[in-house]
């Protein structure tokens, strides 16, 4: 009996200093400036345990069913706690009044538990005893709470489940207590219904929380999450919505699995069809293999080699069953040869040449990435190139940026290559440009490859042609030592996005 | 009694989540002082058990030392030793390496050089940084080159502007229309000595005194004009000759952005000059007399003693009273006190804004601010990095600031950079893993007011016997432009004088 009763202690402890924790880390995540949160947070929580201490001479009568009320109270408001903080960071406005509310009424109903608790046991113990071991156990239960929170609770079920995990607890406490105490109630049937309909109500919540955090969380990518991972690069995510899969790189949208096919075959075909007999190909970026597939439609190309940065990527893209259909397995053909480097460096230690490189980097949106679009970094390539070889490269939407668009197409040239802008529909971008480049004239192939579901020979020279509001314009080339690329870049989207 | 038990253990929590802070190592490095002592102690040194009969010896294979024999073998001119008393060459150019990259411990840019600048132009083709008229972009300074941090946050290029005012605007112009004016004069060239005048009244002032006489009081151009002399002449600008300080605005005329620059800065071309002269080369060579023997020079080192025909001085000039019995005096050269250290950075610490430029400065710190050594990587991602951190003690007397630098232990200046860097990046102790530390006592001479035209600088600049003065700190302004200028010109004596003697 009396084991079950310091059990109780203990976890009635627990879960106080779980919200308090919650309340305190959840303020400090939203809003910052950890040590102000926390402080703030455990001063109000404990002043308000000390409001509770002091009401609790107010209650005489029914201690017992007052007990199992608060318990019942502390496991609703508790539990549902950080779920309603989140959800009002998300969509309300006071939030910081909503939260030392919270915060004030669970300390209150948690310094109202012990003196109850004690009270309620003080005729089954010596005093002396009875205050050594509630206050034992409270402080055991205490201590489980802080090192179970950040080692288990927090990685393992978040911030929304572990309150409602705690907020069950209390809630158990209650139904128990209804049968340890059953002499002492008037009423524990309306009391255990109760406790069962609280349990119930936080059992959906614990289903529904994963619904909560993930909205939460994916708010920005409007679809189905089916993958997502922080690489040692950067962000992968994965989104399904209906038969569309979209890729997105550090919250930038790589491609979406409904016309993909447009983008890949505009940056492929129009080079690699133009070089008869290509056998070795380069890829620079693009470690979702959709370009390869598309080269390896050419029963010439012997080995395409594809450089990707990040090992996650091309992991992912060789073996996740929903990915390599899209790839039709290219990754794993015996034909490519996979390299994860950073492809400036490893360029410059490479000695093979190509008859065909695709260039399909992420925009310049900082200056490490504008090194890759350089006019050294094309002059380092062009070396790369057989005497007729060609390069394809990805240089964003003339339409929307057709500075930083133009810029790319200078910097080729600076670089001394003969280049053939053009560009290409695809839905989920707009209008998308590519720039061939190379050393030798540029004739339009004759053939394409079986089976192509966008390029046609007939629509071909439509690609290269530039319609006014694409049309060239002026444009620096883009150097190592003065990027204006990244310039053009920031300016042109932050004017269409903000 | 509860509640405080309860808030105990919440304030434990909250104290576990900050990251503690890295393990720091490190300690002083490349410390001359000890040979620098013994030099000025006059020993004791063993006495020589060879003697070497040889036409020239050049002493100190810094910049100056180096380009002095990297003229002499260019005109074919083989027959000298280039001795060194340091394990490694390159002087104040010196730099090191790690596993993740080279860093220089001193000079890290050579300025794009104009059209006019013949010397170095040489040089830095022999090198391949100049191909065919064209420099090389590997070499110039990547994108962003420099940020300042003003205000909280970071701005690019150093000359303040964040909350310019009008006022900082206007002077901004003005002084940059100074600046022309006395481009135009012609006075104010590279290397000095080739300017049609000679350093007149601007030398008998400060630069701070002359800003204030032309009416120039805004507090962001003030903070700007002595980062530049306390950059680039190790003073501060109210201890700089004016004429200086215009120097380093007038003297310039790039064809290019710059600056040139490489992971170990002008290590880069200290080692490949090192590599090209090592026939000559001598390390841990010494130098601790020179005396005339009749007409020849006789140098000793503890391992060798040379008797040549002509003997070029490349170390510090007021070395030579330590050396020598019949020096000329040297008393007005002055020299500040600097302190470089090379931190291995474990990882970037966060930050939002603007990226990390090669020269991340802060405004108003009593230190220049941090290069950042893999800034010329070619890759897209550096988690680890070396930064290499520079101050120049600027603050009050040259000896008071020597004493200090040299009389504290590394723990002392550790902290004193991490509290520096605190100021801008709050994470850097959990970035840092290793700092070593570099502490040069004589750093690099200061052009004091007055000094330039001072006749004891001119007379030792100007000595045309067998014992020719080559050191940067005659132009009374230490940058690679002028070493290179005085080995050269040094050399091209000596092969006069040896021509004619033979
Ligand atoms: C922190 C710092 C940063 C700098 N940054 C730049 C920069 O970015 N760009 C720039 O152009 N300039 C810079 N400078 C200036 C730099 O001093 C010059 O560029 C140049 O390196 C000076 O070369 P030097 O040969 O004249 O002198 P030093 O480098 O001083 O060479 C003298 C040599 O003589 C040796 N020596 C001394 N005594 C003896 C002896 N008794 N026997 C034998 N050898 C001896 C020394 O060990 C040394 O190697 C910087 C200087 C400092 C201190």
């Amino acid at each position: 009996m009396s084991a079950v009763l310091f059990l109780s202690v203990f976890l009635i402890a627990a879960c106080g200093l779980i919200y308090e924790l919650i309340a305190g880390t959840l303020a400090s995540y939203l809003l910052g400036d950890s040590v102000l949160q926390f402080s703030t947070i455990i001063g109000s929580y404990l002043f308000a345990m000390g409001i509770g201490s002091w009401l609790s001479r107010f209650l005489n009568r029914g201690l017992v069913a007052r007990f199992v009320a608060i318990e019942l109270m502390v496991g609703m408001v508790g539990g549902f706690s950080s779920a309603l903080l989140f959800l009002g960071f998300a969509y309300g406005h006071g939030f910081r009044f909503e939260l030392y509310a919270l915060v004030i009424a669970i300390g209150i109903l948690v310094g109202l538990e012990i003196p109850l608790l004690m009270r309620i046991l003080k005729d089954r113990f010596q005093f002396r005893d009875l205050v050594a071991h509630v206050l034992t156990f409270d402080y055991l239960g205490a201590l489980g709470a802080s090192l179970l929170f950040p080692l288990i609770l927090v990685p393992k079920l978040g911030l929304v489940r572990s309150a409602m995990l705690f907020g069950i607890i209390n809630a158990v406490v209650a139904l128990w207590s209804t049968y340890l105490f059953a002499e002492q109630l008037a009423r524990p049937a309306t009391l255990r219904a109760a406790s069962i309909a609280v349990l119930a109500a936080l059992g959906c919540g614990m289903v529904f929380a994963n619904q909560i955090t993930v909205a939460a969380e994916n708010n920005i990518y409007a679809d189905e999450v089916i993958f997502a991972r922080d690489t040692h690069y950067q962000r992968i995510v994965l989104t399904k919505w209906k038969d569309d899969i979209r890729l997105f790189l550090s919250s930038h949208l790589q491609f979406s699995s409904r016309d993909e096919y447009r983008y890949h075959e505009a940056l492929v075909h129009p080079g690699l069809a133009a070089v008869p007999g290509a056998r070795r190909v380069l890829v620079l970026g693009g470690g979702d293999g959709l370009a390869v597939r598309e080269i390896l439609k050419y029963p010439s190309v012997q080995s395409v080699t594809l450089v990707d940065l990040d090992p996650e990527m091309t992991r992912l893209f060789s073996t996740h069953p929903l990915l390599t259909p899209l790839n039709g397995g290219s990754l794993k053909n015996p034909r490519v040869k996979i390299v994860n480097a950073d492809a400036f460096p490893w360029l410059e230690q490479e000695t093979g040449s190509y008859d065909f490189a695709v260039v399909d980097f992420p925009d310049p949106t900082n200056y490490s990435l504008g090194k890759l679009y350089t006019t050294t970094f094309y002059r380092l390539l062009a070396r790369h190139l057989t005497v007729r070889g060609l390069m394809a490269v990805q240089s964003t939407s003339p339409l929307f940026a057709r500075k930083t668009y133009w810029c790319i197409v200078e910097t080729l040239k600076q670089a001394g290559l003969e280049v053939h802008p053009y560009h290409a529909y695809v839905p989920a971008f707009g209008e998308w440009g590519f720039v061939m480049a190379g050393m030798a004239p540029y004739h339009p192939p004759a053939a394409l490859p079986q089976g192509l579901r966008f390029l046609t020979i007939r629509g071909l020279p439509e690609l290269f042609d530039f319609p006014g509001d694409m049309a060239p314009v002026t444009a620096e080339p883009n150097r190592l030592n003065d990027q204006v690329l990244v310039r053009y870049y920031d300016q042109e989207w932050s004017e269409i996005t903000h | 009694m509860k509640p405080d038990r309860r808030s105990f253990l919440g304030v434990a929590l909250v104290g576990l989540w900050p990251k503690t802070d890295r393990p720091i190592s490190g300690g002083f490095v490349n410390e001359s002082d000890r040979a620098g002592h013994r030099l000025r102690g006059r020993g004791p040194f063993a006495a020589p058990p060879q003697r070497v009969r040889i036409p020239l010896v050049v002493v100190g294979a810094g910049m100056a030392g180096m380009a002095a024999a990297w003229h002499l073998d260019k005109r074919g001119f083989r027959d000298f030793v280039l001795l060194e008393m340091e394990a490694q060459p390159g002087g104040v150019s010196r730099w090191g390496e790690n596993d993740i990259s080279a860093y220089p411990w001193g000079a890290h840019y050579v300025p794009v050089p104009g059209p006019k600048s013949l010397l170095i132009r040489e040089l830095l083709e022999d090198l391949g940084v100049l191909v065919n008229g064209k420099w090389d972009d590997r070499h110039l300074c990547f994108s962003p080159q420099e940020r300042l941090f003003l205000h909280g946050r970071w701005q690019d290029g150093i000359e303040p502007n964040l909350a310019a005012t009008a006022r900082d605007h206007e002077q901004y112009r003005r002084f940059e229309r100074r600046m022309q004016e006395f481009r135009a004069t012609g006075a104010f060239t590279i290397p000095m000595e080739r300017a049609e005048k000679e350093p007149g009244l601007l030398d008998r002032i400060s630069m701070a005194d002359w800003l204030r006489r032309e009416s120039f009081d805004s507090p962001y151009l003030a903070w700007y004009v002595n980062y530049a002399c306390r950059d680039d002449y190790g003073a501060a600008s109210s201890a700089t000759s004016a004429w200086a300080g215009v120097h380093y605005f007038a003297a310039r005329e790039p064809d290019e952005k710059g600056p040139l620059t490489w992971p170990e800065g002008n290590g880069w071309i200290a080692r490949r000059l090192a590599k090209r002269l090592g026939c000559y080369l001598r390390t841990a060579a010494m130098v601790y007399r020179i005396a005339p023997e009749g007409a020849r020079m006789r140098v000793a080192t503890e391992a060798v003693e040379y008797v040549a025909d002509c003997v070029i001085f490349a170390a510090p000039t007021f070395l030579a009273p330590y050396l020598m019995e019949s020096a000329p005096p040297v008393s007005h050269f002055e020299y500040s006190p600097w302190l470089t250290a090379n931190l291995v950075i474990e990882r970037p610490p966060r930050e939002s804004g603007i990226e990390q430029a090669w020269d991340n400065v802060t405004y108003e710190s009593p230190t220049l601010g941090y290069v950042v050594a893999t800034h010329q990587s070619l890759g897209t991602r550096q988690d680890r990095s070396v930064w290499t951190f520079y101050w120049a003690l600027t603050d009050g007397p040259a000896a008071r600031n020597r004493k200090l630098l040299l009389g504290t232990d590394w723990h002392y200046w550790k902290e004193a950079i991490l509290d520096d860097l605190a100021r801008v990046h709050p994470e850097i102790r959990q970035c840092v893993s290793r700092i070593d530390i570099m502490r040069m006592g004589h750093a690099m001479v200061r052009p004091t007011v007055g000094f330039l035209s001072s006749e004891e600088r001119l007379r030792v600049a100007r000595l045309n016997g067998p014992l020719l003065f080559a050191h940067s700190d005659l132009s009374g302004f230490s940058i690679i432009e002028e070493a290179q200028y005085r080995g050269v010109t040094a050399a091209d004596r000596a092969l006069k004088r040896l021509g004619g003697s033979r």
